[in-house]
């Protein structure tokens, strides 16, 4: 790894931890400024109970001493404290649970459309303008333009309720596959349709040209350098659909019942878990800046004219 | 082509192969309740799902079962028998009871008078700031200093400050049920199976987060042999369209919860297995008391004023057609509501409450609301507005009437029930903007008193009509109508009289914390049951004076459970059980 790329990385990872820095205080700042309180329920505890439990979790020391107290407990212990309102369980141990599932369901479903997209959209533009194009392209439209919740509700009915072949619910093996399909399609989709656009931009290339008037094979021109070269764009796009099929995937797992990371994430901005909230955010927020870190370096990989600045 | 259709026709066979086998053994049911609880803690567990399951996990004094007729009953658990009390030159009661023998902990070890002893005064206590520490209330010493104690290992013996009907179902009741000390040490025990110690019919073996918590019969429960079912999967889904995709595909038995716009295809497509239960609850609307809804020109002020508003708002609620809002809206078989004290609590002679409440007896409640009488209400509150606003016969329009702004929660249902009513106070000239907020920004608002008209609901912890009552007093918690708060504290205008009940309380033109505060102080110390019921009527009588609490429908529980499920039953309070269960393969 030359130095430059090192400064690189290096000078990336500072910008990370501004950015999860910046995104942790105006989450708890935000957060304490919306009414409402972890211990609210429809039936009012004595002002003695909220008084004790407030000064349990810490809630009756000035603000500013709160996010400090916080924000040192991260650094020194890595520690995101207890749920306020899943009493007895630790902030961590609740991401960690849902994410053996979300992370399991994203992986998946962004491999198989990846996959999936990038055979499709090389198959389309190879056969550009054919039936098989068309039928590629009106298909992938769809799919583009069908939100989750929609295309989810739809599976659901065909093979859940009416076909009974796999379960209503992503609690097993089996009842992952429905949920892996609908998280697959868009960006499955979106990359077919990047491949193939970005496929034909390089198959119109001068080097192309000059490959198939020097003699080289069909094949090798296709994997060895069209494909490589299209993927650019794909790679770009990979690293953010990761991160936000992991972290988007809320609709998702609430239509199949699916005991992921997002469900943590919305019930405890509903219930004011300070706390779950605050875990949540910078769990999904670092994420999201790792995946795009990791897809910024895969440039490097794939185009070695890339430089680093 | 043929290529293809091999291959869909074998990824077909690969895609059944995942189907779930169709029918659920019979040692084995799968219900869905609701989401994952937020606690399994008998003292910390305020909903009503977590009550069915520690229902399932827990054995307390007494427990809710089936008389021969299949009527709902308390009956003795751990203890021998639910005892008579003696009472003291106080007033207060004193209750003995003795633990049934052979009573053990999950974990094998012998359960004692003391762990009941330790877990009452727990849950009661200010620091553990349970939901439902209230519940402990009506023992002498609450909250800090329970009167309650364990004489031996197999003797528990409890002082009430006075005596109350509903003590043995407080018995019953999940915040009573015992832990052991050594066991809630750690407060992470409640929240994993391996950690987790009960005493009931059943015992913890996997609970996966936000997924699936197992129950498996306990072979340490003193009563194992009765229980019909070995194993119960209570599924965690938040999502009313989800739990009814999997009791439609056969792998739910139970749901506890339908999409509201299914309700009227339910009904109609599974009219064994789609229930409507009694549910003790009242969903009303309340108002602000310091709000003033008199035109802009009107010259009363203070007492004059708050009475002519509890004219107006009692003549507003005269205006709604509650028929048309369970039928067209509800649509769960909720019934129309004239009264705040729900349907389903019993009077000091064992009838119904709300049957009893009122001021004419031409109609059950405060007013009239069978269909034929929504009419005649109408004309009433337009008389009655007249004297207020002023009418434009042409138009038959109000044009004076203050804008409100109705506040509700963000929910379908909520919505439509705000839109009706604007609808209808539209109807004679009179403007209401609708206002949705989150919930929990939604309860803070409502109850800073920081909103005109809100919409509430209200469900019975336990069959007394003071829990419907206690709350409306001036420093209560759940007083969001803010009586004898702000503005309000001042007026005196309510009257008490108590001589009748041998008490030496009289009171003319007094504020709300003079009258109705002393009244809920009455009720709470007094001994006399006949008397007692007699002052919870004056209470609600002062309430629905007020016009501030417009009852629109009695709740109801629906649930959807399938025909071969036979020996289920649920309680008034919405728990279910499923212990004696069994289910046709």
């Amino acid at each position: 790894m030359s130095s430059k790329m090192m400064f690189y990385i290096l000078k990336r990872v500072l910008l990370a931890l501004m950015t999860i820095w910046i995104v942790i205080t105006v989450t708890f700042f935000v957060m304490h400024a919306v009414p409402g309180n972890p211990f609210a329920g429809e039936k009012a505890l004595t002002a003695e109970a909220q008084a004790a439990l407030e000064a349990k979790y810490g809630l009756d020391k000035p603000l500013f001493q709160q996010y400090t107290t916080y924000l040192t407990d991260i650094v020194t212990r890595f520690d995101f404290g207890p749920s306020m309102t899943q009493r007895g369980r630790m902030v961590i141990d609740v991401i960690m649970d849902g994410m053996k599932t979300s992370a399991k369901l994203g992986l998946i479903a962004a491999c198989s459309a990846a996959l999936l997209g990038i055979t499709l959209g090389a198959v389309a533009a190879l056969r550009r303008n054919s039936i098989l194009d068309k039928v590629i392209m009106v298909i992938t439209t769809a799919f583009v333009s069908m939100p989750s919740f929609i295309m989810g509700s739809f599976l659901l009915i065909i093979f859940s309720v009416k076909l009974g072949w796999l379960p209503a619910n992503g609690t097993t093996a089996q009842g992952l596959v429905l949920p892996v399909i609908t998280l697959m399609l868009y960006p499955m989709a979106y990359i077919t349709r990047l491949t193939r656009s970005s496929m034909l931009d390089v198959l119109g290339q001068d080097y192309i040209r000059t490959a198939r008037a020097k003699g080289v094979s069909g094949k090798k021109i296709i994997f060895g350098h069209a494909l490589k070269n299209s993927l650019i764009p794909v790679i770009t796009y990979f690293g953010p659909m990761l991160a936000f099929i992991v972290t988007g995937s809320m609709v998702v797992e609430n239509i199949f019942a699916v005991p992921g990371v997002g469900r943590a994430f919305i019930s405890s901005i509903t219930n004011r878990d300070y706390t779950m909230i605050l875990g949540t955010t910078i769990f999904l927020a670092s994420l999201i800046v790792i995946m795009n870190l990791v897809s910024d370096l895969l440039y490097k990989v794939v185009d070695p004219r890339i430089e680093f600045d | 082509m043929k290529k293809i259709i091999a291959l869909v026709m074998a990824l077909m066979m690969a895609l059944s192969c995942f189907a779930v086998a169709s029918a659920e053994e019979a040692t084995s049911i799968a219900v869905c309740l609701a989401s994952e609880p937020d606690t399994l803690d008998p003292a910390l567990n305020s909903a009503v799902d977590g009550a069915t399951m520690l229902a399932h996990l827990f054995s307390g004094l007494a427990t809710w079962g089936q008389d021969a007729d299949g009527k709902l009953v308390i009956v003795p658990e751990c203890a021998t028998e639910l005892t008579a009390p003696v009472f003291n030159d106080d007033g207060s009661a004193t209750y003995t009871y003795t633990l049934v023998d052979g009573l053990t902990w999950s974990d094998g070890k012998a359960l004692v008078a003391s762990d009941f002893v330790y877990a009452w005064k727990r849950a009661a206590s200010t620091a553990l700031g349970a939901d439902y520490g209230y519940m402990f209330e009506v023992i002498k010493g609450y909250p800090d200093n329970l009167a309650v104690e364990a004489t031996d290992d197999k003797t528990i013996v409890v002082t009430l400050a006075n005596n109350v009907n509903y003590w043995n179902e407080l018995l019953a009741f999940p915040t009573y049920f015992p832990v052991r000390e050594d066991v809630v040490a750690s407060e992470a025990w409640a929240t994993e199976a391996a950690t987790y110690v009960c005493n009931g019919p059943y015992t913890m073996s996997s609970w996966t987060h936000n997924s699936v918590i197992t129950l498996a019969k306990n072979p340490n429960y003193f009563k194992a042999d009765s229980v019909t079912m070995d194993t119960i999967e209570c599924y965690l889904s938040d999502d009313a369209n989800n739990m009814l995709a999997n009791y439609k595909n056969g792998n739910w038995l139970l749901i506890d919860d339908v999409p509201t716009s299914e309700i009227a295809t339910l009904k109609k497509d599974y009219p064994t297995e789609f229930v409507v239960a009694g549910q003790i609850g009242t969903y009303y609307v309340c108002w602000n008391v310091n709000q003033n809804l008199l035109p802009a020109d009107s010259t009363l002020t203070g007492v004059e004023a708050e009475v002519a508003n509890a004219e107006i708002r009692n003549a507003l609620s005269l205006l709604l057609d509650r028929n048309y809002i369970v039928e067209e809206i509800g649509q769960a078989g909720q019934v129309p509501a004239s009264s705040f004290v729900a349907m389903g609590l019993t009077d000091a002679d064992g009838s119904e409450f709300y049957k009893n409440t009122g001021v004419s007896d031409a109609f059950v409640g405060y007013y009239d609301v069978s269909v034929d009488a929504y009419m005649t209400n109408w004309e009433a509150a337009i008389e009655t507005l007249k004297k207020y606003y002023t009418f434009d016969e042409a138009t038959y329009m109000f044009t004076n009437v203050p804008t409100m702004e109705y506040l509700y929660n963000t929910s379908d249902g909520h919505k439509a029930i705000g839109e009706y009513i604007q609808s209808a106070l539209a109807g004679v000239g009179i403007n209401m903007t609708l206002t949705n907020q989150e919930w929990n920004t939604f309860l803070n608002t409502r109850k800073n008193g920081d909103y005109y008209v809100a919409r509430n609901g209200w469900l019975a912890d336990y069959n007394d009509p003071i829990c419907f009552l206690d709350m409306w007093t001036s420093a209560s918690g759940n007083n969001d109508v803010q009586y004898g708060k702000g503005a309000h504290t001042e007026l005196k205008m309510y009257d008490l009289d108590l001589t009748a009940y041998g008490l030496d309380v009289k009171v003319e033109d007094g504020t709300w914390a003079e009258t109705y505060d002393v009244l809920i102080a009455a009720i709470k110390s007094c001994t006399d049951n006949t008397a007692r019921y007699g002052m919870m009527h004056i209470a609600e009588d002062m309430l629905m004076a007020t016009g501030c609490i417009t009852p629109l429908y009695f709740y109801t529980d629906i649930y959807m459970i399938d025909d071969s499920v036979q020996g289920f039953f649920s309680n008034p309070l919405g728990y279910k059980y499923f212990m004696n269960t069994t289910v046709a393969k």
